[in-house]
Protein backbone atom coordinates (compact mmCIF):
# COMPACT_ATOMS: atom_id res chain seq x y z
CA UNK A 1 0.00 0.00 0.00
CA UNK A 2 1.48 3.33 -0.98
CA UNK A 3 1.91 6.10 1.54
CA UNK A 4 0.13 9.31 0.54
CA UNK A 5 2.03 11.54 -1.90
CA UNK A 6 1.19 14.56 0.24
CA UNK A 7 1.86 14.97 3.93
CA UNK A 8 1.18 17.37 6.77
CA UNK A 9 4.72 18.52 7.38
CA UNK A 10 5.68 20.05 10.70
CA UNK A 11 8.54 22.48 11.32
CA UNK A 12 8.71 22.63 15.12
CA UNK A 13 11.09 25.60 15.14
CA UNK A 14 8.34 27.69 13.59
CA UNK A 15 5.62 26.57 16.00
CA UNK A 16 4.41 29.33 18.34
CA UNK A 17 2.24 27.02 20.45
CA UNK A 18 -1.04 28.82 19.73
CA UNK A 19 -3.07 25.59 19.40
CA UNK A 20 -4.91 26.94 16.38
CA UNK A 21 -4.29 23.60 14.65
CA UNK A 22 -6.16 21.70 17.39
CA UNK A 23 -9.04 24.16 17.30
CA UNK A 24 -9.26 24.10 13.52
CA UNK A 25 -9.36 20.30 13.66
CA UNK A 26 -12.00 20.19 16.37
CA UNK A 27 -14.15 22.74 14.59
CA UNK A 28 -14.38 20.56 11.53
CA UNK A 29 -17.80 19.40 12.68
CA UNK A 30 -16.88 16.51 14.89
CA UNK A 31 -19.59 16.19 17.52
CA UNK A 32 -17.30 17.66 20.12
CA UNK A 33 -15.01 20.60 20.44
CA UNK A 34 -12.62 19.78 23.26
CA UNK A 35 -9.25 18.94 21.84
CA UNK A 36 -8.29 15.57 23.41
CA UNK A 37 -9.62 13.64 20.44
CA UNK A 38 -8.48 16.31 17.99
CA UNK A 39 -6.70 14.50 15.22
CA UNK A 40 -3.68 16.70 15.67
CA UNK A 41 -2.14 17.56 18.99
CA UNK A 42 0.54 19.88 20.14
CA UNK A 43 2.89 18.25 22.63
CA UNK A 44 4.49 20.74 25.00
CA UNK A 45 7.76 20.09 26.80
CA UNK A 46 8.71 21.64 30.09
CA UNK A 47 11.56 23.62 28.55
CA UNK A 48 9.21 25.30 26.10
CA UNK A 49 9.68 23.06 23.08
CA UNK A 50 6.52 22.31 21.11
CA UNK A 51 5.99 19.47 18.68
CA UNK A 52 2.83 19.22 16.56
CA UNK A 53 1.91 15.59 16.09
CA UNK A 54 -0.66 13.90 13.90
CA UNK A 55 -1.15 10.56 12.19
CA UNK A 56 1.80 9.53 10.04
CA UNK A 57 -0.42 7.47 7.69
CA UNK A 58 1.99 4.52 8.15
CA UNK A 59 2.75 2.33 5.17
CA UNK A 60 2.24 -0.77 7.24
CA UNK A 61 -0.42 0.68 9.49
CA UNK A 62 -1.11 -1.40 12.63
CA UNK A 63 -4.54 0.21 13.07
CA UNK A 64 -5.52 -0.77 9.56
CA UNK A 65 -4.33 -4.34 10.00
CA UNK A 66 -6.28 -4.94 13.23
CA UNK A 67 -9.55 -3.37 12.04
CA UNK A 68 -11.85 -6.27 11.24
CA UNK A 69 -14.98 -4.39 10.23
CA UNK A 70 -13.61 -2.38 7.33
CA UNK A 71 -14.10 0.86 9.23
CA UNK A 72 -10.48 1.81 8.58
CA UNK A 73 -9.53 1.87 4.93
CA UNK A 74 -6.78 3.34 2.78
CA UNK A 75 -8.52 6.00 0.70
CA UNK A 76 -7.70 7.29 -2.77
CA UNK A 77 -5.09 9.67 -1.38
CA UNK A 78 -3.27 6.80 0.37
CA UNK A 79 -4.54 8.08 3.71
CA UNK A 80 -5.98 5.76 6.36
CA UNK A 81 -9.53 7.05 6.85
CA UNK A 82 -12.16 5.84 9.29
CA UNK A 83 -15.84 5.30 8.57
CA UNK A 84 -17.83 5.79 11.82
CA UNK A 85 -20.77 3.79 10.45
CA UNK A 86 -18.60 0.68 10.30
CA UNK A 87 -16.88 1.10 13.66
CA UNK A 88 -17.99 -1.21 16.48
CA UNK A 89 -15.95 0.54 19.15
CA UNK A 90 -13.56 -2.33 20.00
CA UNK A 91 -10.61 0.09 20.30
CA UNK A 92 -8.13 -2.43 18.93
CA UNK A 93 -6.76 0.28 16.61
CA UNK A 94 -6.16 2.56 19.56
CA UNK A 95 -4.47 -0.22 21.53
CA UNK A 96 -2.01 -1.02 18.74
CA UNK A 97 -1.15 2.47 17.44
CA UNK A 98 2.45 3.02 18.61
CA UNK A 99 2.00 6.80 18.45
CA UNK A 100 -1.38 7.32 20.13
CA UNK A 101 -2.75 8.94 17.01
CA UNK A 102 -6.08 7.13 16.92
CA UNK A 103 -8.49 7.24 19.85
CA UNK A 104 -12.05 6.20 20.50
CA UNK A 105 -14.47 9.10 20.74
CA UNK A 106 -17.63 8.43 22.76
CA UNK A 107 -19.28 11.45 21.13
CA UNK A 108 -18.73 10.22 17.58
CA UNK A 109 -19.19 6.64 18.79
CA UNK A 110 -16.24 5.58 16.68
CA UNK A 111 -12.47 5.61 16.54
CA UNK A 112 -11.29 8.88 15.09
CA UNK A 113 -8.03 9.80 13.39
CA UNK A 114 -6.53 12.28 10.99
CA UNK A 115 -7.68 11.75 7.41
CA UNK A 116 -6.02 14.93 6.12
CA UNK A 117 -9.55 16.36 5.73
CA UNK A 118 -9.87 14.57 2.40
CA UNK A 119 -7.06 16.58 0.83
CA UNK A 120 -7.52 20.01 2.42
CA UNK A 121 -6.26 19.77 6.00
CA UNK A 122 -7.69 22.57 8.12
CA UNK A 123 -4.78 22.49 10.60
CA UNK A 124 -2.26 23.39 7.92
CA UNK A 125 -4.58 26.01 6.42
CA UNK A 126 -5.11 27.61 9.84
CA UNK A 127 -1.52 27.53 11.09
CA UNK A 128 -0.52 31.20 11.38
CA UNK A 129 3.25 30.66 11.51
CA UNK A 130 3.81 28.16 8.75
CA UNK A 131 4.84 25.41 11.18
CA UNK A 132 2.31 23.10 9.57
CA UNK A 133 2.21 22.82 5.82
CA UNK A 134 0.42 20.41 3.54
CA UNK A 135 3.08 19.54 1.02
CA UNK A 136 4.29 17.00 -1.47
CA UNK A 137 6.08 14.45 0.71
CA UNK A 138 8.98 13.71 -1.65
CA UNK A 139 9.62 17.40 -2.36
CA UNK A 140 9.54 18.15 1.36
CA UNK A 141 12.20 15.55 2.10
CA UNK A 142 14.30 16.98 -0.71
CA UNK A 143 13.89 20.52 0.64
CA UNK A 144 14.95 19.38 4.10
CA UNK A 145 17.99 17.62 2.70
CA UNK A 146 18.99 20.74 0.79
CA UNK A 147 18.44 22.96 3.83
CA UNK A 148 20.72 20.75 5.90
CA UNK A 149 23.31 20.71 3.13
CA UNK A 150 23.30 24.52 3.23
CA UNK A 151 23.87 24.39 6.99
CA UNK A 152 26.84 22.09 6.47
CA UNK A 153 28.17 24.33 3.70
CA UNK A 154 27.95 27.37 5.96
CA UNK A 155 29.73 25.45 8.71
CA UNK A 156 32.49 24.33 6.35
CA UNK A 157 33.00 27.87 5.07
CA UNK A 158 33.24 29.19 8.61
CA UNK A 159 36.18 26.93 9.35
CA UNK B 1 2.83 -13.42 -3.99
CA UNK B 2 2.06 -15.97 -6.76
CA UNK B 3 -0.64 -15.05 -9.23
CA UNK B 4 -3.93 -16.87 -8.57
CA UNK B 5 -4.69 -19.49 -11.21
CA UNK B 6 -6.78 -18.25 -14.10
CA UNK B 7 -10.45 -19.00 -13.62
CA UNK B 8 -13.01 -19.39 -16.35
CA UNK B 9 -16.06 -17.18 -15.85
CA UNK B 10 -18.24 -20.27 -15.53
CA UNK B 11 -16.39 -21.30 -12.39
CA UNK B 12 -18.03 -18.51 -10.51
CA UNK B 13 -16.84 -15.81 -8.22
CA UNK B 14 -13.94 -17.05 -6.17
CA UNK B 15 -10.89 -14.97 -5.32
CA UNK B 16 -9.37 -13.59 -8.48
CA UNK B 17 -12.70 -13.57 -10.27
CA UNK B 18 -12.81 -9.81 -10.23
CA UNK B 19 -9.22 -9.51 -11.39
CA UNK B 20 -9.96 -11.68 -14.41
CA UNK B 21 -12.87 -9.46 -15.49
CA UNK B 22 -12.13 -7.77 -18.80
CA UNK B 23 -13.98 -4.73 -20.19
CA UNK B 24 -16.56 -6.73 -22.21
CA UNK B 25 -17.53 -8.55 -19.01
CA UNK B 26 -18.06 -5.24 -17.19
CA UNK B 27 -21.76 -5.23 -18.00
CA UNK B 28 -22.13 -8.56 -16.23
CA UNK B 29 -20.67 -7.02 -13.08
CA UNK B 30 -23.63 -4.70 -12.68
CA UNK B 31 -27.31 -5.26 -12.11
CA UNK B 32 -30.01 -2.86 -13.28
CA UNK B 33 -33.60 -2.60 -12.16
CA UNK B 34 -35.91 -0.38 -10.19
CA UNK B 35 -36.43 0.40 -6.53
CA UNK B 36 -39.78 2.05 -5.82
CA UNK B 37 -39.95 2.72 -9.55
CA UNK B 38 -36.61 4.56 -9.62
CA UNK B 39 -34.25 3.04 -12.20
CA UNK B 40 -30.94 2.10 -10.67
CA UNK B 41 -27.73 0.31 -11.68
CA UNK B 42 -25.55 -1.19 -8.96
CA UNK B 43 -22.53 -3.42 -8.70
CA UNK B 44 -23.76 -6.99 -8.89
CA UNK B 45 -24.21 -8.48 -5.44
CA UNK B 46 -24.98 -5.15 -3.75
CA UNK B 47 -27.70 -5.72 -1.21
CA UNK B 48 -31.12 -4.23 -1.79
CA UNK B 49 -30.76 -2.35 1.49
CA UNK B 50 -27.57 -0.52 0.54
CA UNK B 51 -28.85 0.18 -2.97
CA UNK B 52 -32.02 1.71 -1.54
CA UNK B 53 -30.09 3.75 1.03
CA UNK B 54 -27.82 4.96 -1.74
CA UNK B 55 -30.98 6.38 -3.37
CA UNK B 56 -31.93 8.06 -0.11
CA UNK B 57 -34.77 5.67 0.61
CA UNK B 58 -35.20 5.10 4.32
CA UNK B 59 -35.53 1.47 5.39
CA UNK B 60 -35.51 0.95 9.16
CA UNK B 61 -33.00 -1.58 10.51
CA UNK B 62 -31.89 -2.82 13.91
CA UNK B 63 -29.64 -5.85 13.43
CA UNK B 64 -27.84 -4.35 10.43
CA UNK B 65 -24.41 -2.79 10.99
CA UNK B 66 -22.31 -1.46 8.13
CA UNK B 67 -19.17 -3.03 9.53
CA UNK B 68 -20.54 -6.49 10.36
CA UNK B 69 -21.76 -9.36 8.21
CA UNK B 70 -25.55 -9.22 7.75
CA UNK B 71 -27.64 -11.70 9.66
CA UNK B 72 -31.21 -10.75 8.77
CA UNK B 73 -32.42 -11.54 12.24
CA UNK B 74 -34.55 -8.51 13.16
CA UNK B 75 -36.67 -8.72 9.96
CA UNK B 76 -37.31 -5.01 10.09
CA UNK B 77 -35.86 -4.25 6.67
CA UNK B 78 -38.37 -6.44 4.81
CA UNK B 79 -39.09 -5.29 1.27
CA UNK B 80 -41.11 -6.68 -1.60
CA UNK B 81 -39.38 -8.25 -4.57
CA UNK B 82 -41.30 -10.16 -7.26
CA UNK B 83 -44.40 -10.15 -5.09
CA UNK B 84 -42.57 -11.79 -2.20
CA UNK B 85 -41.17 -10.39 1.01
CA UNK B 86 -37.39 -10.36 1.19
CA UNK B 87 -34.98 -9.33 3.93
CA UNK B 88 -33.31 -6.44 2.14
CA UNK B 89 -30.06 -6.44 4.18
CA UNK B 90 -29.34 -9.96 2.89
CA UNK B 91 -30.94 -9.74 -0.54
CA UNK B 92 -28.20 -9.44 -3.18
CA UNK B 93 -29.17 -7.76 -6.43
CA UNK B 94 -27.63 -10.43 -8.62
CA UNK B 95 -29.37 -10.03 -11.97
CA UNK B 96 -30.89 -7.35 -14.21
CA UNK B 97 -34.59 -6.58 -14.11
CA UNK B 98 -35.29 -6.50 -10.40
CA UNK B 99 -38.24 -4.40 -9.26
CA UNK B 100 -38.24 -3.84 -5.54
CA UNK B 101 -40.77 -2.02 -3.40
CA UNK B 102 -39.69 -0.67 -0.04
CA UNK B 103 -42.97 0.75 1.19
CA UNK B 104 -45.80 -1.24 -0.41
CA UNK B 105 -48.89 -2.06 1.70
CA UNK B 106 -47.64 -5.63 2.15
CA UNK B 107 -44.25 -4.36 3.33
CA UNK B 108 -45.75 -1.87 5.77
CA UNK B 109 -48.09 -4.50 7.20
CA UNK B 110 -45.27 -7.03 7.62
CA UNK B 111 -43.01 -4.42 9.17
CA UNK B 112 -45.74 -3.33 11.56
CA UNK B 113 -46.13 -6.94 12.64
CA UNK B 114 -42.37 -7.31 13.17
CA UNK B 115 -42.26 -4.16 15.28
CA UNK B 116 -45.24 -5.41 17.24
CA UNK B 117 -43.30 -8.55 18.14
CA UNK B 118 -40.03 -6.72 18.81
CA UNK B 119 -41.86 -4.27 21.06
CA UNK B 120 -43.08 -7.19 23.14
CA UNK B 121 -39.44 -8.04 23.91
CA UNK B 122 -37.99 -4.57 24.27
CA UNK B 123 -40.85 -2.15 24.92
CA UNK B 124 -38.64 0.38 26.67
CA UNK B 125 -35.92 0.70 24.05
CA UNK B 126 -36.23 4.23 22.63
CA UNK B 127 -35.69 3.13 19.05
CA UNK B 128 -38.35 0.43 19.28
CA UNK B 129 -40.77 2.80 21.00
CA UNK B 130 -40.25 5.33 18.20
CA UNK B 131 -40.81 2.68 15.52
CA UNK B 132 -43.93 1.38 17.29
CA UNK B 133 -45.27 4.91 17.37
CA UNK B 134 -44.43 5.50 13.72
CA UNK B 135 -45.95 2.24 12.50
CA UNK B 136 -48.87 2.20 14.91
CA UNK B 137 -47.78 -1.08 16.53
CA UNK B 138 -48.92 -1.23 20.11
CA UNK B 139 -47.14 -3.99 22.04
CA UNK B 140 -49.59 -6.72 23.00
CA UNK B 141 -49.53 -7.63 26.71
CA UNK B 142 -50.30 -11.25 25.75
CA UNK B 143 -46.81 -11.61 24.31
CA UNK B 144 -45.02 -9.66 26.98
CA UNK B 145 -44.25 -12.53 29.34
CA UNK B 146 -40.60 -11.68 29.66
CA UNK B 147 -39.74 -8.28 28.20
CA UNK B 148 -36.03 -8.38 29.07
CA UNK B 149 -35.12 -5.70 26.53
CA UNK B 150 -33.06 -7.95 24.21
CA UNK B 151 -34.34 -8.51 20.68
CA UNK B 152 -31.96 -11.45 19.97
CA UNK B 153 -30.54 -9.79 16.87
CA UNK B 154 -27.02 -11.03 17.58
CA UNK B 155 -25.30 -7.77 16.72
CA UNK B 156 -23.28 -8.00 19.96
CA UNK B 157 -22.21 -11.54 19.07
CA UNK B 158 -21.10 -10.49 15.60
CA UNK B 159 -19.25 -7.49 17.03
CA UNK B 160 -17.45 -9.75 19.51
CA UNK B 161 -16.52 -12.16 16.74
CA UNK B 162 -15.25 -9.32 14.55
CA UNK B 163 -13.16 -7.77 17.28
CA UNK B 164 -11.59 -11.14 18.04
CA UNK B 165 -12.40 -12.64 21.44
CA UNK B 166 -15.59 -14.48 20.43
CA UNK B 167 -16.52 -14.45 24.08
CA UNK B 168 -20.30 -14.47 23.76
CA UNK B 169 -22.80 -16.36 21.62
CA UNK B 170 -26.49 -16.85 21.04
CA UNK B 171 -27.70 -19.94 22.83
CA UNK B 172 -30.97 -21.86 22.76
CA UNK B 173 -33.74 -21.75 20.18
CA UNK B 174 -36.92 -19.91 19.41
CA UNK B 175 -38.35 -17.86 22.21
CA UNK B 176 -35.74 -19.24 24.62
CA UNK B 177 -32.81 -17.89 22.62
CA UNK B 178 -30.47 -15.63 24.56
CA UNK B 179 -26.98 -14.13 24.50
CA UNK B 180 -24.52 -15.62 26.97
CA UNK B 181 -20.96 -16.63 27.73
CA UNK B 182 -20.10 -20.34 27.53
CA UNK B 183 -22.17 -22.51 29.90
CA UNK B 184 -24.22 -19.54 31.01
CA UNK B 185 -21.28 -18.19 32.98
CA UNK B 186 -19.55 -14.81 32.72
CA UNK B 187 -17.47 -15.08 29.51
CA UNK B 188 -13.86 -15.95 30.33
CA UNK B 189 -12.58 -14.73 26.97
CA UNK B 190 -14.16 -11.30 27.31
CA UNK B 191 -11.56 -8.52 27.26
CA UNK B 192 -13.94 -5.76 28.30
CA UNK B 193 -13.62 -3.74 25.08
CA UNK B 194 -17.32 -2.76 25.08
CA UNK B 195 -17.78 -3.43 21.37
CA UNK B 196 -20.88 -5.54 22.17
CA UNK B 197 -22.51 -2.87 24.29
CA UNK B 198 -21.71 -0.12 21.79
CA UNK B 199 -23.10 -2.22 18.94
CA UNK B 200 -26.36 -3.15 20.65
CA UNK B 201 -29.18 -1.39 18.79
CA UNK B 202 -31.48 -1.32 21.81
CA UNK B 203 -29.00 -0.46 24.56
CA UNK B 204 -29.64 -3.72 26.39
CA UNK B 205 -26.05 -4.61 27.32
CA UNK B 206 -25.32 -2.90 30.60
CA UNK B 207 -21.85 -1.89 31.68
CA UNK B 208 -20.52 0.39 34.33
CA UNK B 209 -17.32 2.34 34.48
CA UNK B 210 -15.56 3.71 37.48
CA UNK B 211 -12.29 5.60 37.14
CA UNK B 212 -10.24 2.44 37.57
CA UNK B 213 -12.65 -0.42 36.83
CA UNK B 214 -15.10 -1.51 34.22
CA UNK B 215 -17.87 -4.04 34.71
CA UNK B 216 -19.63 -5.89 31.90
CA UNK B 217 -21.11 -9.38 31.52
CA UNK B 218 -20.80 -9.79 35.30
CA UNK B 219 -17.07 -9.49 35.04
CA UNK B 220 -14.81 -6.93 36.62
CA UNK B 221 -11.97 -5.49 34.61
CA UNK B 222 -9.18 -3.33 35.90
CA UNK B 223 -8.34 -0.41 33.65
CA UNK B 224 -4.55 -0.59 33.56
CA UNK B 225 -2.82 2.63 34.63
CA UNK B 226 -0.50 4.23 32.10
CA UNK B 227 3.05 3.74 33.47
CA UNK B 228 3.84 7.34 32.60
CA UNK B 229 0.84 9.42 33.67
CA UNK B 230 -1.48 6.94 35.37
CA UNK B 231 -4.41 7.55 33.02
CA UNK B 232 -6.59 4.45 32.67
CA UNK B 233 -7.66 3.85 29.10
CA UNK B 234 -7.49 0.12 28.32
CA UNK B 235 -8.28 -2.99 30.36
CA UNK B 236 -5.37 -5.30 31.16
CA UNK B 237 -7.12 -7.96 29.09
CA UNK B 238 -7.37 -5.64 26.09
CA UNK B 239 -3.64 -4.91 26.21
CA UNK B 240 -2.86 -8.62 26.63
CA UNK B 241 -5.18 -9.57 23.78
CA UNK B 242 -3.40 -7.24 21.39
CA UNK B 243 -0.10 -8.66 22.57
CA UNK B 244 3.26 -7.07 22.01
CA UNK B 245 1.73 -4.65 19.52
CA UNK B 246 0.01 -2.75 22.27
CA UNK B 247 2.06 -0.42 24.38
CA UNK B 248 1.07 -0.03 28.01
CA UNK B 249 1.28 3.75 27.58
CA UNK B 250 -1.95 5.70 27.14
CA UNK B 251 -2.45 7.37 23.73
CA UNK B 252 -1.46 10.79 25.09
CA UNK B 253 1.83 9.46 26.47
CA UNK B 254 2.52 7.57 23.24
CA UNK B 255 2.12 10.89 21.43
CA UNK B 256 4.45 12.53 23.95
CA UNK B 257 7.05 9.77 23.51
CA UNK B 258 6.96 10.13 19.75
CA UNK B 259 7.09 13.91 20.00
CA UNK B 260 10.25 13.49 22.10
CA UNK B 261 11.86 11.50 19.30
CA UNK B 262 10.80 14.04 16.70
CA UNK B 263 12.13 16.78 18.90
CA UNK B 264 15.62 15.29 18.84
CA UNK B 265 15.45 15.19 15.05
CA UNK B 266 14.21 18.78 14.90
CA UNK B 267 16.96 19.97 17.25
CA UNK B 268 19.56 18.32 15.03
CA UNK B 269 18.10 19.91 11.94
CA UNK B 270 18.04 23.41 13.41
CA UNK B 271 21.42 23.34 15.15
CA UNK B 272 24.29 24.83 13.14
CA UNK B 273 26.50 24.31 16.19
CA UNK B 274 25.92 20.61 15.92
CA UNK B 275 26.68 20.71 12.23
CA UNK B 276 29.87 22.64 12.91
CA UNK B 277 31.06 19.94 15.27
CA UNK B 278 30.78 17.29 12.55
Amino acid sequence: MPAPPKAISATPSRCIGCLTCELACASRGWQETYPYPARISLVFFRDGAKIPLTCFQCDNAPCLSVCRTGSLTRDGLGVVASDPAKCIGCRACSAVCPFGNIVYSPAVRAAVKCDQCGGEPRCAAACPSGALRYVDAAADVKAKREAFARTLKAAAEAL
Amino acid sequence: MPEPPERSPARGRGPGGERAASPPAAAALTASGTIDGIPVTVRRGTTLLSAARELGIDIPTLCHHEGLPPEGSCRLCLCEVKGQLAVSCMYPLAADGFAALTGSPAVMEARRHVIWLLAARAPKAPRIARLAEEYGARPDPRFMKDPDGCIRCGRCVRACRASGPEAIALCGRGYGRFVTGPFGRPPEDCIGCLACALSCPVGKIAFSERPDRRRIWERDFELAPCPECGARVFTREQLAFHGAAASALCPSCRRRAMAGELRKAAAFEAAPALARSL
